[in-house]
């Protein structure tokens, strides 16, 4: 009862309710539904094929559902064309019309609602200046860079007051170091104008940065929606786990003695799946003790890497396995800069290895 | 071309004999095929003088005839480039049922009907205009009820120059619509653009360079045309007579200045309009 009175309360921007979509005999999208907040983001992230851009094909009007509910802002808009729900598309390749410049393309949406020339003026000249853009209001989209095309298809959407904004994978094809500034910049942006947004990703990174939720999508069902960090530290499965951030899973039996030291409830009659990220491993010499950790056993550095902040090891260990039957489970533990001086590893060396925390799998 | 590749062509030049007997044969064969013949009118056109060329260039029937030609083309370009459009437009973005993954059969095979036209030669093309709009033709005995009469006039003419002419706009138009980023409409409409809005403000200037090559291709393969023209114009000077058919009736006269300054001039547009194609395509085709 209470969780109903809050979602009436909240009033969500946008509703999706029991979504789906089949090419031919292939069923895309299986029973989608999910909520984005008035003023807030949810990234959707999933593989190539995981049914992401369909989704948002289908929220813009560019793709119609086979069965389901879509409301913006009350208003139910499954079965009206693109042009009349009012949502804003940031395109993967940004879209931007080649033969108009960035003003131009900024008051298409303005000209074609019939909007005076002067407020076309004065809503472009504020778009322009929202997105840093202003000194270069005269050129064409072929004369910009990639992050400054992105900035044109966001004020560009911007510019017509949408009720929802969308982004296609908009990052994928801007190098590492402008993709982080504009992410950021995007998201401030964002909370400035209290517009809700869709992403549409297939990086995690980007995902966690850019959604106060996050949904992960596989093979056309949403796996886990929440918070970021919820989804990271509570993965529900394994493929979540595995999806969002690196993460280990080993099978354990307790009775085998396994794990010692344990304080989580696990019964002892059958072996358990767990899962640790590398961050949660904790390495001492082979023959110390391990306190207030869960043990794990000893494992045999196979691997060590540089990378920079952090250092990179894959760890052998020869009692565990990933399943019953697989061969000796690999484990790949993460250490900080500081850590890893301290405590000099190297290939060959057997340590012991324990985990500050770990998750039980459901099966 | 870069450096290096300047550097190597240069070398096989001069270290490979095949280059230049390559080059060599070339123009051994277009002299006497394409540039003697091509010559031979300017060469002859001026060879009593130009006030004589002029003078030619200027009987009331010679004007008359270019005039036509220019018209009866620019009709038939215009009709043939606003359906080219709508067809490649419609054939691009429109799938009709039948065939199999994504490819529509029914689409094909309207393609196919579209180019026939080019594959038929025109003195065919010609008399089959005869046998639907002639006296007794399919369609044309109806109209022989009333006054008008379409055969042996303007409007034949035109007719067999668009008949000739259909596929050419099309032909380029629709793989310039095929290449052009379905998102780009999507984007539109996302905006809220209505198709038409859609077509007017962001498919059409896509396509002005396609649009114009298409035109200037239509426009120099009517100009010129011939073989229809002389079956379903009637030949009339001072009326049904196109440029073509001035210079065919000028030299079976004997009056070889009269056939060769309309010849020359003929030439000329052509060349200009080449020109006009060559530069289209590479000022605006990269940029497309």
């Amino acid at each position: 009862m209470d969780e109903v009175r809050n979602q009436q309360r909240r009033r969500p921007a946008l509703r999706v309710i029991g979504l789906s979509k089949w090419f031919g005999e292939e069923r895309v999208l299986d029973d989608l539904s999910f909520c984005i907040d008035e003023g807030a983001s949810l990234a959707i992230l999933g593989h190539s094929g995981s049914g992401k851009t369909t989704t948002l094909r289908i929220i813009a009007g560019l793709e119609a559902p086979d069965t389901g509910e879509i409301l913006l802002g009350g208003r139910r808009i499954e079965h009206l064309p693109a042009r009349e729900r009012n949502v804003g598309v940031i395109f993967q390749n940004y879209a931007l019309f080649p033969r108009m410049t960035v003003t131009e393309n900024i008051q298409f949406g303005l000209r074609i609602r019939g909007v005076s020339q002067g407020e076309q003026r004065r809503t472009s000249d504020e778009m322009l200046a929202l997105t840093g853009l202003s000194d270069q209001c005269d050129k064409y989209p072929a004369q910009l860079s990639g992050g400054q095309q992105q900035r044109v298809a966001i004020a560009r959407a911007l510019a017509y007051k949408p009720s929802l904004l969308l982004f296609d994978e908009s990052f994928s094809a801007l190098d590492p170091q402008t993709r982080g500034g504009l992410r950021r910049e995007i998201k401030a942006l964002l909370r400035q104008l209290r517009v809700p947004a869709l992403f549409i990703t297939h990086d995690q990174e980007e995902a966690m940065e850019l959604g106060d939720q996050i949904a992960i999508l596989n093979q056309g069902r949403i796996e886990q929606i929440g918070p970021p960090a919820e989804v990271y530290h509570h993965p529900r499965t394994e493929f979540v786990a595995t999806f969002l951030g690196a993460a280990n899973v080993v099978t354990v039996d307790l009775v085998a003695g396994d794990i010692v030291h344990s304080t989580v409830a696990l019964s002892h009659d059958s072996p358990h799946r767990i899962l640790f990220r590398p961050e949660d491993v904790v390495l001492t010499s082979a023959d110390g003790e391990a306190d207030v950790i869960h043990r794990l056993g000893v494992g045999r550095i196979v691997e060590v890497g540089f990378a920079g902040a952090t250092e990179w090891l894959t760890m052998e260990l020869s009692s565990l396995r990933r399943q019953p039957n697989s061969p000796p489970a690999l484990v790949r533990v993460s250490r900080t800069r500081w850590e890893a001086d301290r405590f000099r590893l190297e290939v060959g060396e057997s340590v012991s290895i324990g985990l500050r925390r770990f998750r039980v799998l459901d099966r | 071309m870069s450096k290096d590749a300047q550097t190597l062509s240069r070398t096989i030049e001069r270290r490979d004999p095949t280059g230049v007997i390559g080059f060599g044969f070339i123009l051994l064969a277009m002299v006497p095929l394409v540039i003697l013949p091509l010559a031979s009118v300017f060469i002859f056109g001026f060879s009593k003088g130009p006030v004589h060329f002029l003078e030619a260039l200027t009987e009331p029937a010679a004007l008359h005839a270019l005039q036509l030609s220019i018209v009866t083309s620019a009709v038939a370009t215009l009709c043939n480039v606003v359906f080219g459009i709508l067809a490649a437009w419609f054939l691009s973005r429109y799938q009709l049922p039948g065939g199999v993954s994504g490819s529509s059969a029914v689409n094909s095979g309207i393609m196919v009907l579209i180019s026939l036209p080019t594959a038929i030669p025109t003195a065919v093309a010609g008399f089959a205009l005869l046998l639907l709009w002639g006296r007794s033709g399919l369609l044309g005995r109806f109209i022989e009820q009333t006054d008008y009469q379409i055969m042996f006039t303007t409007a034949a003419i035109v007719l067999a120059n668009i008949f000739v002419t259909f596929p050419l706009a099309f032909g380029v138009i629709k793989p310039a619509l095929d290449n052009l980023d379905t998102n780009f409409e999507a984007a539109a409409e996302t905006m809220g653009a209505t198709r038409w809005q859609t077509f007017r403000f962001v498919v059409l200037p896509s396509l002005r360079s396609a649009i114009l090559t298409g035109a200037l291709l239509t426009f120099a393969r009517s100009i010129g045309e011939f073989g229809s023209t002389i079956m379903v114009s009637g030949n009339l000077a001072m009326r049904t007579q196109t440029a073509p058919l001035y210079i065919f009736a000028k030299f079976n006269e004997g009056d070889i200045e009269g056939a060769n300054a309309i010849a020359a001039v003929l030439a000329v547009i052509s060349f200009a309009i080449f020109s006009l194609i060559m530069v289209t395509r590479g000022r605006w085709g990269r940029s497309a």
